[in-house]
């Protein structure tokens, strides 16, 4: 089994896997970083969603052959405290019910914020295109990302 | 679910009318010997610390419908707890915390006395400890901010100085709640108590878990309902790097497909282990199987949909009042629909795992299961153990929606774990999930109202026919039952009135789903009602309110009452909020339904604008909701909008196809759910009263699809009898 030097959270971390393993299962089983979570496999809801060089991906459809360039931030290494802008707006407005989906909006959301921290409608339409929520948490999603938004240009 | 709902809460009441407090039963017990006071202070849901915390143990199964934190709000609000200083646990399963399970909307009704009775006994006990330091008369003295307070001289004591004096005193027999006016933290906006760590990623699901030695799982099931294994290949997965041993999973072995009269037992099939989740993924791809699917009826959609309607004449009557056939004769005119609904799956982000440690002294389970209890029978009918023998934790779960009340999964990992010899965690693909899904039947509504010359209903007859969840792979049970009960809306409101139902045999494994019966029969109804207003040329809204005549008590079935002044007040208020008398733009429409359901009062309104490709899209949509005392305002809103959005979105997509005997969908590619940029403005209310709290994780569902399909027909003229709507237009 080969071994892969990754970028995690701005650490470097040392892993065996078989080339064709998804960075999510990398992330889950090999490094306990189990907040990204499992729910289709085939990039079609978002549950999975991290960022790689900065940007949103599907890790359930990104190998670790091909993670190897840039920094991964997962949903544990956004802040230390959960106070990043967009998990303290989560938690004002208390956006979360199962929660499963919560950390894939959030790392979507994020990623929208960090390139566009003024987004219209539509770029947040855009930016959270699917990103599945079954328990109907969108209303709540959408007012967390305004109100982070609107706080950045305080 | 109407009527048991409201027979159980009653049953309840009656005992505790009767003397013996059904609240006190429990935690009674829970001050002998069956539990003793050093394992959780003062009671098995409250513990006051030294450093002056109260930790509050959450005992039912939370699946995102804020249960973990509406029960300990109870108890802290007749505790006098602060609820800044309160930490909340999730508690096993136990069979001393009673009803701790997750559905049909139950957990507050049926909780909502137990809480109060633990906490203000508790609260009591206190009191009396207070009373002999503080030198204080106990009638004089109240609890707040986890402080036992003397009003009048401002003398106060915190929780934690009394611990040693309170331990001596035992709870006592009767228990004195708080009056509801003087509540402080029922009713306000308290954020979910686990919302820090699901913002931060550390929340743990069962399929988080990871303990030493674990290895890991996934099957692969015969995709044929009830179908067996004739025989497989597996020497492609053998080569897989990971990969450590495969194994027939063969429910014959253990006690067939059914392992009591109503608890399903593991689909047949092959499991892979391995040392990861993706070898054991990779592993199963490969499998070469043969699959037995001679006992198979090898099933279609159009033929199930074929069977259904031929049944529409071939019926058992499951409620009769007065005569529909003589109403019919006397009738000015007669108006008749057929409606359609199709089979839907749950999907919930979480797809079904269940990690199982099997030792020789111990089975310790991490189930993401509604039905703890049901999950603990189905190991003693398998494995023959004894109930000490089990352990189930609870962690959060990703969403249930009903899928979670069958603990089929939960059956496959305990087998693997035994036959390993070590901790299993198995993760079914997202496809397993939605092939092996318990689904909402489908389900054909025949309709017939019998008019009088002012358009008024006069009789009423409502034939459904479908293959039932109580008799789907051979449980027990009456199969009308959940499909079409004798206390349906609007049994009671007519006096002519029929209910039938042709009940049709099927493969395809039905059960609970959000709203249960009432997701289908709520359709039907209220697009009826709708239908018969527009025959009237009259406002829909007004056709509805002449149609349930003047406020009373209407008497449904037995002791089952229908608070019609409760209706009335959520209708006329979601008229005012929608705006519902204005005027909309040239191809917009609102939609109407209302409904009761697990005692709560809703009525929705819905606005929908259609493009000129027929692409509907929902504006808007207000609801006002009576459950009575609101436990927590902010939980109670999201289950509203959670309600209503999953209502709309199954009606306007949801869909279950069968095909050769299996489910067609395997993916969220091809069973699409609702994104965020279809969300419309939700607007919602609560009437405040000080009636007892009733359920509200289903009770928003039921009126959002025909509202929907109501909205539609007014902004097009195009009437939708069939869902889902996508398909219609």
């Amino acid at each position: 089994m080969p071994s892969y030097t990754l970028t995690i959270n701005n650490e470097k971390k040392v892993i065996s896997a078989n080339p064709d393993t998804p960075l999510l299962w990398v992330l889950r089983d090999i490094l306990d970083l189990t907040g990204t979570k499992f729910s289709c496999g085939i990039g079609s809801c978002g549950a999975c969603t991290v960022h790689y060089k900065g940007n949103p991906v599907r890790s359930c459809t990104l190998t670790v052959a091909t993670a190897l360039e840039g920094n991964i931030t997962t949903i544990e290494g956004l802040s230390a405290d959960g106070t990043q802008p967009i998990q303290q707006a989560w938690k004002d407005l208390d956006v979360s019910q199962c929660g499963y989906c919560q950390s894939g909006q959030i790392m979507a959301a994020t990623a929208l914020l960090s390139k566009n921290p003024k987004p219209t409608e539509n770029d947040i339409n855009t930016a959270m295109a699917g990103i599945i929520c079954r328990c109907g948490t969108y209303t709540r999603i959408r007012k967390a990302i305004q109100l982070a938004a609107s706080k950045s240009e305080e | 679910m109407k009527s048991t709902l409201d027979r159980r809460t009653f049953i309840k009441l009656t005992a505790s009318a009767s003397g013996a407090l059904v609240a006190g039963v429990c935690f009674q017990s829970c001050t002998t010997d069956k539990l003793p006071a050093t394992v959780y202070g003062f009671s098995p849901l409250i513990k006051i610390d030294t450093d002056g915390w109260t930790t509050l143990i959450a005992k039912n199964p939370e699946i995102g419908q804020g249960i973990k934190t509406a029960l300990p709000i109870i108890l802290a609000e007749e505790l006098g707890a602060d609820w800044e200083k309160t930490k909340v646990v999730q508690g096993d399963y136990d069979e001393i915390y009673e009803e701790q399970w997750a559905g049909g909307s139950y957990a507050i009704i049926l909780n909502w006395d137990l809480m109060r009775t633990a906490g203000a006994k508790v609260r009591q006990v206190l009191i009396e400890a207070a009373a002999k330091k503080m030198n204080h008369p106990a009638n004089e003295l109240s609890t707040r901010n986890s402080r036992v307070i003397h009003i009048k001289s401002g003398d106060s004591l915190p929780f934690e100085e009394l611990i040693t004096e309170a331990s001596k005193i035992p709870l006592p027999e009767t228990v004195e709640f708080k009056p509801i006016d003087s509540f402080e933290i029922v009713g306000k906006n308290i954020p979910q108590v686990d919302l820090d760590q699901d913002v931060r990623g550390t929340t743990k699901y069962s399929i988080d878990v990871k303990l030493p030695e674990m290895v890991y799982a996934t099957v692969l099931k015969n995709p044929v309902f009830d179908g067996g294994v004739s025989s497989w290949d597996d020497s492609i997965t053998r080569t897989v790097d990971g990969v450590l041993d495969i194994f027939e999973l063969d429910n014959k072995a253990y006690g067939g497909r059914l392992i009591g009269p109503n608890s399903p037992n593991f689909v047949n099939g092959i499991a892979v282990i391995a040392n990861s989740t993706w070898a054991a993924f990779k592993g199963a791809e490969k499998l070469n199987v043969v699959w037995d699917n001679a006992g198979s009826r090898m099933e279609s959609t159009e033929g199930i949909f074929e069977r259904f309607h031929s049944q529409l004449t071939s019926t058992s009557i499951e409620r009769k009042d007065g005569n529909v056939v003589t109403a019919k004769r006397k009738a000015a005119s007669i108006f008749e629909a057929v409606y359609e609904l199709p089979f839907l799956a749950h999907l919930t982000m979480e797809p079904m795992n269940c990690t199982v440690d099997f030792r020789a002294d111990l089975c310790e389970v991490w189930a993401p299961t509604q039905n703890p209890k049901a999950l603990q029978e189905g190991l003693i009918k398998l494995f023959g153990l004894k109930p000490e023998q089990i352990k189930i934790h609870l962690p959060r779960i990703g969403g249930a929606f009903g899928r979670r009340y069958y603990v089929d999964y939960a059956m496959d990992a305990a087998v693997l774990s035994k036959k390993m010899g070590k901790p299993v965690k198995l993760t079914w693909t997202r496809e397993e999930d939605i092939k092996h899904d318990w689904y909402r039947p489908a389900s054909v509504h025949k309709m017939t109202a019998s008019l009088n010359a002012a358009g008024m209903v006069t009789g009423w007859q409502h034939i459904l026919a479908n293959a039932s969840r109580k008799t789907s792979l051979g449980r027990e049970g009456n199969p009308a039952g959940t499909e079409i009960d004798s206390y349906e809306f609007p049994g009671g409101f007519v006096p002519n009135l029929q209910f039938e139902y042709g009940h049709v045999l099927s493969d395809v494994p039905l059960g609970q789903w959000r709203a249960v019966g009432h997701s289908a029969t709520a359709f039907a109804v209220h697009s009826f009602l709708d239908e018969l207003a527009i025959l009237n040329n009259t406002d829909p809204i007004d056709y509805f309110l002449k149609f349930l005549g003047p406020a009373r008590m209407v008497p449904v079935v037995d002791d089952y009452e229908f608070d019609l002044k409760r209706l009335i007040t959520v209708i006329e208020k979601v008229r005012q909020i929608s705006n519902w008398e204005t005027r909309l733009h040239e191809g917009q429409g609102r939609g109407f339904a209302a409904s009761k359901h697990s005692g709560s009062y809703i009525a929705e309104v819905v606005t929908v604008h259609m493009d000129k490709n027929d692409k509907v899209r929902i504006l808007r949509v207000d609801a006002v909701v009576d459950c009575g005392i609101v436990i927590n305002r902010s939980g109670a809103e999201a289950q509203v909008v959670g309600g209503i959005l999953e209502g709309l979105c199954a009606a306007l997509y949801g869909e279950i196809t069968i095909a050769d005997g299996a489910t067609v969908q395997s993916n969220f590619h091809d069973y699409r759910w609702m994104q965020l940029d279809e969300v419309p403005d939700i607007h919602i209310e609560f009437v405040k009263n000080d009636l007892p709290p009733r359920g509200l994780g289903e009770p928003p569902l039921p009126p959002a699809a025909p509202a929907l399909a109501n909205a539609i027909f007014a902004a097009t003229g195009q009437r939708i009898r069939k869902l889902p709507i996508i398909k219609q237009l």
